[in-house]
């Protein structure tokens, strides 16, 4: 099984950057994505002059109080005067930038793209979670003054029932993931905690607590996709986009079973396919999974088809997604310990499966031989589903 | 505001935007623009052979500029005037808004103008508040006047 | 060359020039739409209206005009008994701004009784609420799920066409 959709140009990945994470940076919105681009350019030893096409992304207008969010950000990522369209999918923003740059160049639109993810969630007052009101459904969900992590809450509690999974064994996805996040230095959370840790932290609501869900984040991150023939002049190890995929289930979501992404199986299924991965199980080598909250990485797992129906949490615990594991599952740091800067966090987990599959990883890298990897971003009202799958 | 459709009266809910407030910092470039207003002083990018005004992070090329003081006097390139706020209560008088450009820059600054006359071409410089009530902002400096 | 990016503490943002604040004033009114209406005036009269799709023939709690799976038109309007069970249950300690709730409040997911429903379905009629008369240890012991529950309705004359008419779902 081959391709479901035809390609004219196959496309990699030559180079990535990416700002600092942090709870409130000084950079505005547009130098943020400068910088990232920057880096990201410098890396593939291109110049913006080397650029055809330009893809941003940015996933929540209300965090800046401003419309027009990709025109806003076109300057600083380097869209002047270039063919740019913004993507928006909430929380799966993230790898919808890649998946995006990626059909510009496979399409032979463009024959080098820059993408570029951003977010800066510090503008909004007194937090964030004013802002993410409007994600709520104005006349049946605001009027019951819901916060965000309600219908997180809500799933977690579906998934630990069905899947008889306990509050320890999601708590290790926050143990891992922060201490992954000691070896990098862009991180904005990294920690040694324990499980007890996480247990002890402040429940907002229950099942989540504190040390459950990534901190709210600045940051920018970029990458620079190339088809083929000039892939191959930039550099000696491009690192393939094998397949992407995407898909949007119902915004009514309490009409359905909260207890299985279905549509993040269904972005996967899509991603595969044109990959050529029948066993993704057997097939990928090191994972970065959506991890906004703990329980979120098992569940993508599963979504992912990377591990059985409730079989991630037992997994984890025999330690399957360590760094030295089986199967490496984000060995970045994840959102958990890197902040999570909405669509920058995604860009910044494909980035870090291009660093792995080149063996640029530092301190962080996967130890054992790599082929195939997968990324995926969740969004919305447990909604979007994002997928791509690289290769070296 | 109720409406009939097709299985009866249509409602309505009403909603407010719930943040409290936006805090913008300045950002890096930002941050030094803002000390120059604090002097008086309004700052512009030199990339290459061009004055890029208002000042800004990086050249359209994407290179690192040079910052540079903007000197006078700016050029009225168009205006024009308003006689109601954005609630659209009128003005107890008419306020004139204008695009100035300084010599030999591109680009320019929306400002307020307060001239007898107001044309194309005019000539102007920027008043600004007293020192101890300036914040770094555009908006520390009052209005453009003409030169002598 | 260090990683791009430089932290500013809060206080420091207080001193910092150059600043800008800004506090929007946006009100809007949301129109409740044509199937909407007719469930909040449902709740009114204090009654929980679903609407069947033609051609999948499932029943949606919220109504709507279309069915999204099919993307065909919506049928009859089919009133439910508003019995239901427990689907999930969470509980929250702090408010929609993140402040402390004196009391914690039990949320979660109704799946409603309807006719042709087993219960098992991965879609079903549910709605989105309050529970009240549980206790935050029964939540946390998984003993509300696959509670069966009813809405406690408001008096009469406070109803207003709202999903608030409904003052939460209790057990009985």
């Amino acid at each position: 099984m081959r391709a479901n959709v035809h390609v004219k140009d196959r496309v990699a990945i030559v180079g990535a950057g990416l700002t600092l994470f942090a709870r409130r940076l000084l950079e505005t919105p547009q130098e943020l994505a400068w910088e990232a681009a920057s880096r990201a350019l410098d890396s593939a030893g291109l110049t913006l002059r080397d650029i055809d096409c330009v893809v941003i992304g940015s996933a929540v207008d209300a965090f800046d109080g401003v419309h027009m969010k990709g025109e806003y950000l076109a300057d600083g990522a380097g869209g002047f005067s270039k063919p740019v369209i913004r993507v928006a999918v909430g929380g799966g923003t993230g790898v919808m930038v890649p998946i995006t740059a990626w059909w510009h160049a496979a399409s032979g639109l463009c024959k080098t793209v820059l993408a570029v993810g951003e977010e800066k969630m510090s503008h909004a007052y007194p937090h964030p979670q004013g802002v993410f009101a409007y994600i709520w459904h104005p006349i049946l969900e605001r009027p019951l003054g819901p916060n965000l992590i309600w219908i997180f809450a809500l799933e977690m509690a579906k998934y630990m029932h069905e899947c008889r999974v306990s509050k320890e064994d999601i708590a290790l996805v926050s143990v891992k993931n922060k201490r992954n996040a000691l070896d990098n230095p862009h991180a904005q959370a990294p920690a040694n905690i324990t499980v007890e840790d996480v247990l002890k932290s402040e429940t907002l609501v229950w099942p989540v607590q504190l040390l459950d869900i990534s901190p709210v984040s600045d940051g920018a991150a970029a990458l620079v996709l190339a088809r083929e023939s000039v892939a191959r002049k930039i550099t000696d190890t491009p690192v393939w986009v094998e397949g992407v995929g995407f898909a949007l289930d119902s915004s009514f979501w309490y009409n359905r079973d909260l207890s299985y992404p279905r549509y993040v199986e269904q972005a996967a299924r899509m991603a595969y396919k044109m990959a050529g991965i029948e066993r993704p199980w057997k097939e990928i080598d090191v994972a970065e999974p959506h991890d906004p909250f703990d329980y979120k990485e098992l569940h993508n797992l599963e979504g992912l088809m990377l591990a059985r129906r409730c079989e991630a949490p037992k997994l984890l615990r025999e330690g399957y997604f360590e760094r030295s594991g089986e199967l490496p599952v984000s060995p970045s740091g994840g959102l958990l310990g890197m902040g999570n800067p909405i669509a920058a966090s995604g860009v910044m987990k494909t980035a870090e499966l291009f660093w792995q599959l080149r063996y640029e990883a530092g301190a962080r890298q996967v130890k054992k031989s790599l082929h195939k990897a997968v990324a995926n971003s969740w969004g919305d009202l447990m909604q979007a589903g994002t997928v791509i799958v690289l290769s070296r | 505001m109720n409406k009939r459709g097709s299985h009866g009266e249509v409602a309505h809910v009403e909603g407010e935007m719930e943040v409290e407030k936006y805090v913008y910092p300045p950002g890096t470039l930002g941050e030094r623009v803002a000390e120059a207003l604090l002097e008086g002083k309004l700052l512009g990018i030199k990339c290459g052979n061009d004055l890029l005004v208002p000042a800004r992070p990086y050249c359209p090329d994407y290179g690192r500029g040079e910052l540079v003081e903007v000197q006078g006097p700016w050029t009225v390139e168009s205006y024009t005037i308003i006689y109601k706020d954005m609630r659209g209560e009128r003005l107890k008088e008419p306020q004139v808004i204008a695009l100035l450009k300084p010599e030999g820059a591109q680009g320019g600054l929306i400002h307020y103008l307060k001239a007898e006359k107001v044309f194309v071409g005019l000539k102007a410089r920027p008043v600004f508040k007293p020192r101890e009530e300036r914040r770094g902002v555009l908006s520390d400096i009052l209005y453009f006047i003409p030169v002598e | 060359m260090g990683i791009p990016g430089r932290y500013v503490k809060e206080e420091e943002l207080k001193r910092m020039a150059g600043v800008i604040e800004y506090k929007p004033t946006a009100k809007y009114a949301y129109s409740a739409g044509q199937a909407l209406s007719v469930f909040l005036k449902g709740l009114r009269e204090g009654k929980i209206v679903g609407r069947t799709c033609n051609s999948c023939r499932r029943i949606m709690v919220p109504p709507r005009e279309f069915c999204e799976y099919c993307h065909s038109p919506a049928g009859e309007w089919v009133e439910l008994p508003g019995t239901g069970r427990v689907e999930t249950a969470s509980v929250s300690y702090i408010s929609a701004r993140r402040a402390k709730l004196r009391e914690p409040e039990v949320v979660a997911i109704i799946r409603l009784d309807a006719p042709g429903y087993r219960g098992d379905e991965p879609d079903f009629p549910g709605i989105f609420h309050r529970l009240c008369g549980v206790t935050e240890e029964e939540v946390k012991g998984g003993k509300v799920f696959g509670a069966r529950v009813r809405p406690r309705w408001r008096p009469e004359g406070e109803r207003r066409g709202s999903i608030t008419d409904i003052e939460c779902f209790e057990r009985w």
